[in-house]
């Protein structure tokens, strides 16, 4: 009884382990902030929330019909193998075909996935196509990885069913057919519909093979989430998986329910109406699926714009804000009726990436399709010089392809303009935005001291690369998780100009990094944004609008915010040096896009005053564009409202008796707005600042791309290879693991080793009494196949043999004799690919 | 009866079709990326650069996290395994279901949330800070990556126990018990020896996505400390160096394939696991 309760709270304690996280997920649904961490009040918001998340339900209907279609092909194909397989003489073939059928099971899920990249890259290189990766890559490997399970499933039933039984059929005047439909398709029944799930459920829960395998545009739920990750996951995901967690839950008890039912009543029927209901019902959702998606891309005419772009880049309808996409669909949709009369749909396809290096490595793979991308200054450069993007349009007619980019402050207009090979000038780049790295600090974490130094200018990459700074802040620390940006601040920190620098000074900069790395809690992307927003960090150099954004989400009860922002600069006045680089990213057309007339008219939309304003605010990114900067809410929004000041009816400013210029107030002589303690007070700083000399900071800041600038003397490779040195280095890193790892192995051993020579003892003993029992049976198997030949097995040991074993070993109960009396260790040998089956069908 | 035959094994020629095209030509691509650089010349320097210290640290490191993963996978999961098989049929049926619930919501988002539990100021901390005991550093320790590859595959160790343990037949308990076993005599000496293609076939199934995964390790471990899996996600989605990826995926399928050559010749006695 003792007993009894210790396993019961131990088993409580597992699954209390197993659902731990699950509840968390489910709690955080409910929450009305849009924390991870911090629980506020409950609230319904994300449920709906959900329902508006157009991205989100995109990627969910995305992942369905993958999952049905890839499973329902890979049942079909894998069940006329298992039907072959079955009926093959030559035993050789069999092998091979059943060692290579399993290979996807044995090999890790990331091989399978960047092999099968590497074929699709390779064959779309081949044939010359832009966009070799996509839905159609991702189905063929999910089929790929679906049909071992099936086949592995199908396969034993094929072999449990009687010979004689369509022999039987056709004596009885069956045609083939009919007596495959009638009478071997039932037997084999539970195994395909085995297989079905096991492949739908696998495919839907595909990460890593889907994510080396999809291209432009085509997003599933974990690939969706993945990305989400990385920058901050939106409890709309959390509701979305507490509704799929429910859902699965009733279902499952709901069949449990269902066969406890059935177990009473009738047993015998009871495997077969479950199989007809789940075969109904996945057949019915199967055809619901298909009119859905049939009727969806029939009625009319669908145009899909891919658009591939930096996370949080753009404004997305979260929290009430502008949905630029869904604007742009329908204004793109009105536009196209009044013109054509013809009714069109329009879909964005939005998918982000983390870095400049990640768009680059994804169009590089072929993963081409997209249509409008959203690089950096540099990067744009270097697909400039690789042919990968296209002119947007001669400079001289622009402006009838682009109109709205005639908002663009004349200080740009020289900027990603390229003379073609005739000597007219092309621009590549509608410009987006521009900033700067910098560093993002708590305030609450930081010293006293050190925050006043921060404050009155005093402090710069110090704080990132000094010993003094990394001892006080060591774990608390944050890095760029890229090459390019983390070794530049090294570069700045030690002086050097990152666009000319030798060899040995880049090298310099990497063992500065490399000492560093011991400090650093970790090194992020977006990940950023949770870690600052959520105070598990103290520093983290990162892009200024992003920081800014963040600063403005981490407002405290008072209103007050904990993180402050500021870029490392020397001197003052004219002297002024800026320690960081200036950066601009521009909306650019890829070489391989379909569909550019329709990407046009979407840059040009995202150009269009309120779009652009909607972003502005959004994204906390300068704007280039002078329509932004005097919009009236902007500047109220930005704290650019000092700027807003008295004119005469000229538009000259009304000077005071100081000459100075005179604020907007309102009938009681106040300020009409006050400031805020928000990032409202750099974005003035930032726009007074740059505002006038931006051409000159762009000539002196740039951080040029070490492949394409001329006096670069490192390549971006030999960058990545030193990257990789330090990222491989584990300075940071304990023996504890190692230890723990060898005393564990060092145990096994000596117990493996014991046990040996104790066996030997046993057996030498055992040897002189009695003759083992040795496996005779199969020589009396019927089928010569091993499959069968375990079964019969089995099947012989249960109804005789086992007596007389049980008999023998009750004679002497030595571990050897047990083990070779049970049938059932023998049986298990495809133990692998049971267990689904097993638990599939007793539900 | 022949050309019938011949006919009938023609069923399986699509999946054979599929089967060279999707599974054996990858692989091959595999080995040519491995085996060539940047420019398609044959060089045996991808693989022989992975020669260096530090990235034999990555292999060591991974192999050590996934084998202690599998090691407390096994030894959480085998009791449980066992409780279960001796409860009910109806019993085992929900219990089990119990457990493969978790797997069908993503392991992403399920990973993701245990991120917020052990973060410096997370759930477990601020919940240790209210019964008075001071805040413990877990997040990007080896310790959160072995949770998380532990937290995730603990179902995969514990479904083949269950079904290898479910099987054997309850009277050798008995004769176990008649013979002077105590219970747990007799799971070391009865069950334990009956469960082994179990044990195999569950420590497969831990130490193959362990050995691989990359999203725990970002996770979980910050980036701080990289895996097989890691390093070779970044050749290929940032890096942009597919040769030397190539080479890291090649060494760790030959690592796998060795691994499972050793489990076979282990478990040869039972009949063997797949391969």
């Amino acid at each position: 009884m003792k007993k009894g309760i210790a396993s019961k709270i131990y088993t409580g304690l597992v699954f209390a382990f197993l659902y731990l996280p699950i509840l968390v997920l489910v709690l955080f649904s409910f929450n009305s902030s849009d924390s991870t961490a911090v629980f506020e009040e409950f609230s319904l918001k994300w449920y709906k929330e959900l329902f508006t998340d157009g991205a989100t339900l995109n990627a969910l209907k995305n992942t369905l019909v993958l999952a049905i279609l890839s499973s329902v092909i890979s049942t079909v194909i894998g069940t006329a193998a298992a039907y072959g397989i079955s009926k093959m003489q030559n035993k050789h073939l069999k092998n091979a075909t059943m060692s290579v059928t399993q290979i996807p099971m044995i090999n890790p899920e990331i091989v399978t996935g960047i092999s099968m990249m590497l074929l699709f890259v390779f064959v779309g290189t081949l044939v010359n196509s832009s966009s070799s990766l996509g839905f159609g890559t991702v189905l063929i490997a999910h089929i790929t990885f679906n049909l071992p399970y099936v086949i592995l499933l199908v396969l034993p039933k094929f072999k449990e069913m009687d010979k004689h039984l369509p022999e039987a059929a056709r004596d009885l005047g069956c045609t083939p057919l009919q007596s495959f439909f009638k009478v071997e398709l039932p037997q084999i029944m539970p195994g395909i519909v085995a297989g079905f799930i096991m492949a739908f459920t696998l495919s839907l829960d595909d990460f890593v093979i889907s994510y080396f395998t999809t291209g432009s545009g085509f997003e599933t739920l974990p690939i969706r989430i993945y990305s989400m990750t990385k920058k901050r996951v939106t409890p709309d995901m959390y509701a979305l998986s507490t509704l799929i967690f429910v859902t699965i839950l009733v279902l499952l008890l709901l069949s449990n329910l269902v066969s406890d039912d059935k177990n009473k009543k009738e047993k015998s029927k009871k495997s077969s109406k479950l199989t007809k209901i789940l075969l109904g019902s996945s057949f019915g959702l199967i055809g619901i699926i298909t009119i859905i998606v049939l009727c969806v891309s029939a009625g009319t005419k669908t145009l899909t714009l891919n658009v591939y772009n930096w996370g949080e880049y753009i404004s997305d309808g979260g929290e009430g804000s502008y949905n630029v996409n869904k604007e742009f669909e329908e204004y793109y949709e009105k536009l196209h009726y009044d013109k054509t009369g013809e009714e069109v749909d329009v879909v964005v396809n939005y998918t982000t990436y983390a870095s400049n290096e990640d768009l680059y490595a994804k169009l590089k793979s072929g993963a081409g399709g997209y249509d409008v991308i959203i690089p950096s200054d540099y990067m744009l450069e270097k697909l400039k010089k690789e042919e990968l993007i296209q002119p947007l349009g001669k400079v001289n007619d622009i402006k009838e392809v682009i109109p709205n980019i005639k908002h663009l402050n004349s200080q740009f207009s020289e900027m990603f303009v390229y003379p073609n090979s005739d000597g007219e000038l092309e621009l590549y780049g509608a410009m987006y935005t521009y900033g700067v790295i910098g560093i993002v600090y708590n305030k609450n974490m930081l010293l006293p001291e050190d925050l006043e130094k921060i404050e009155n200018g005093e402090l710069g990459w110090e704080l990132f690369y000094e010993k003094e700074y990394l001892e006080k802040y060591k774990g608390q620390i944050l890095q760029f998780n890229n090459s390019r940006d983390a070794a530049g601040t090294a570069m700045y920190y030690l002086g050097y100009d990152v666009n000319t620098a030798t060899k040995e000074q880049w090298e310099e900069a990497f063992k500065l990094l490399q000492e560093q790395k011991p400090y650093v809690q970790s090194y992020v992307m977006d990940e950023i944004y949770n870690k600052m927003e959520g105070a598990q960090a103290a520093i983290a150099a990162y892009y200024a609008g992003d920081c800014l954004a963040m600063i403005e989400n981490s407002v405290d009860e008072n209103g007050e915010t904990f993180l402050g922002f500021f870029y490392p600069t020397k001197g003052s006045g004219e002297d002024k040096i800026y320690e960081t680089n200036i950066f601009a990213d521009a909306m650019c057309i890829p070489t391989g896009s379909e569909n550019k007339e329709l990407a046009l008219e979407y840059i040009n939309f995202m150009l269009s005053e309120d779009a652009a304003v909607a972003n502005a605010e959004y994204i906390y990114y300068s704007s280039p564009y002078d329509h932004v900067k005097d919009n009236f809410d902007y500047k109220i929004y930005t704290g650019l409202y000092e700027y807003i000041y008295k004119t005469d009816e000229n538009g000259e400013l009304i000077l005071d008796e100081n000459d100075e210029p005179i604020h907007v107030l309102d009938k009681d002589g106040n300020k009409l707005y006050e400031a805020t303690e928000d990032g409202g007070d750099y974005a003035v700083i930032y726009y007074s600042e740059f505002e006038n000399s931006l051409k000159e900071m762009f000539a002196k800041y740039a951080y040029k791309d070490l492949d394409t600038a001329e006096n670069a003397k490192i390549s971006t490779s030999q960058l990545n290879t030193y990257w990789e040195g330090l990222k491989i280095d584990s300075a940071s890193f304990g023996n504890d693991v190692y230890i723990i790892c060898a005393v564990i192995l060092g145990a096994i051993i000596v117990f493996f080793v014991y046990s040996f020579i104790k066996k030997r003892r046993q057996r030498r003993f055992y040897w002189n009494n009695t003759a083992e029992p040795k496996k005779a049976p199969a020589n009396n198997a019927p089928d010569a196949d091993a499959m069968s030949e375990t079964m019969t097995i089995a099947i012989l040991k249960a109804q005789g043999r086992e007596k007389e074993q049980n008999v023998e070993s009750k004679k002497s109960p030595t571990k050897k004799a047990i083990s070779k009396t049970l049938p059932i260790t023998r049986t298990n040998k495809a133990l692998k690919v049971t267990l689904p089956k097993d638990y599939f069908k007793r539900k | 009866m022949n050309k019938k035959s011949i006919l009938r094994q023609a069923a399986a020629y699509p999946h054979i079709v599929w089967a060279i095209l999707f599974i054996i030509a990858p692989l091959i691509f595999v080995a040519y990326y491995a085996f060539t650089d940047k420019e398609g010349n044959f060089t045996f320097s991808n693989i022989a650069s992975l020669a260096e210290a530090s990235y034999l640290e990555v292999f060591l490191r991974s192999v050590c996290f996934a084998f202690l993963a599998t090691v407390i996978c096994l030894v959480i999961a085998y009791p449980v395994a066992y409780f279960i098989s001796r409860t009910s049929p109806k019993a085992q049926r929900i219990l089990i279901m119990l457990i493969t619930l978790p797997q069908w919501l993503n392991f992403l988002i399920r990973t993701y949330s245990w991120m917020a539990l052990l973060e410096d100021n997370g759930i477990i901390n601020s919940f240790l800070g209210l019964i008075g005991i001071e805040p413990i550093h877990m997040i990007n320790t080896p310790f959160a990556v072995i949770l998380g590859m532990v937290y995730n595959f603990l179902p995969y160790m514990i479904i083949p126990l269950h079904s290898v343990m479910s099987k054997i037949d309850p009277r050798l308990y008995e004769a176990a018990a008649d013979l002077g076993c105590n219970p747990i005599k007799t799971m070391f000496k009865v069950v334990f020896p009956l469960s082994r293609s179990g044990i195999i076939s569950g420590i497969t199934m831990v130490f193959v996505p362990s050995i691989s995964t990359f999203y725990i390790s970002q996770k979980l471990g910050g980036g701080n400390f990289d895996l097989i899996g890691d390093t070779i996600e970044r050749q290929f989605q940032t890096a942009y160096n597919y040769n030397l990826g190539a080479a890291m995926s090649f060494v760790l399928m030959i690592l796998i394939i060795i691994s499972m050559a050793i489990m076979n010749k282990y478990s040869d006695e039972d009949g063997g696991v797949i391969v």
